[in-house]
């Protein structure tokens, strides 16, 4: 099986960066031939975690740091990861909304965003190494996904 | 693509705001924004045109959920357009039971 590993991006901790960050996903998403909606799901996803990293990672714990992407793909799938030097925090423990059912204007807001981002995609995986938080988002490719880069 | 969010208060008071680009967490001020123009100038409705929005995280729900407050839980909020991922975001997490979801913006339906 072969691996192609992905460029890497390093950016500011900031809102700023959301668009750097999803042009990336798309950019890497084209490259593996995903399909039109799961790329769109996948930098969704992305989008979703790299926020929750800025504002409460960094901004909202008073910290300032990078986020760090990459990836890689292979004959199966396409990876790409997130990392942020930010407390440790798992995504996955973030309780999910049980007020789907509710009027808007008497929901709670918190975790939309992480709802959205496990939802959209095929794998998500959580690690904290060598001091930094990394979630991982896995698509499937398809076996009509024809990767467009070598 | 750069986001734009545009107000414009119909003469029958529908504050009709066309969104168009890319909405995420860095540009939802800017929607917010316009909402708060509209409930300055006391609409009976908003009517989010949405035909050109490319892209709506998490961010737009929020500002949804914020203009529906700022409203009042009897004003309508009308979705016109959105695009199928827009869309499936919006169902997937109950929004569009909350909102009147329209392919276009019919003045008649709208403003009656």
């Amino acid at each position: 099986m072969s691996k192609h590993i992905l460029e890497s991006l390093t950016l500011p901790g900031t809102l700023a960066s959301l668009s750097s960050i999803g042009n990336y996903v798309m950019k890497v998403a084209a490259a593996a031939g995903i399909d039109k909606s799961a790329a769109y799901r996948l930098r969704l996803a992305v989008d979703e975690i790299a926020t929750n990293c800025v504002v409460h990672g960094y901004d909202e714990g008073g910290l300032e740091g990078m986020l760090y992407l990459g990836g890689s793909i292979d004959d199966k799938t396409l990876t790409v990861y997130i990392e942020d030097t930010a407390m440790p925090y798992d995504p996955r423990q973030t309780p999910a909304p049980d007020d789907l059912d509710v009027p808007l204007e008497e929901r709670e807001i918190g975790g939309l965003g992480v709802f959205l981002a496990l939802r959209g995609v095929d794998q998500f995986e959580y690690e904290y190494v060598n001091g930094r938080n990394r979630s991982i988002f896995i698509m499937n490719r398809t076996s009509d996904d024809k990767p467009k880069a070598g | 693509m750069a986001f734009n969010a545009n107000l414009e208060v119909t003469d029958k008071g529908t504050g009709k705001i066309t969104l168009s680009g890319e909405l995420d967490a860095s540009v939802a001020p800017l929607f917010r924004a316009e909402v708060e123009k509209a409930v300055a100038q006391k609409v009976k409705r908003l009517a989010l045109v949405m035909d050109g929005l490319d892209y709506m995280s998490s961010a737009g729900l929020r500002a949804l959920i914020f203009a529906k407050q700022k409203m009042g839980a009897n004003t309508d909020v009308y979705i016109i357009g959105a695009q199928e991922s827009v869309m499936e975001t919006l169902t997937m997490t109950g929004f569009h039971n909350s909102v009147i979801i329209l392919d276009s913006y019919d003045a008649a339906k709208i403003e009656g």
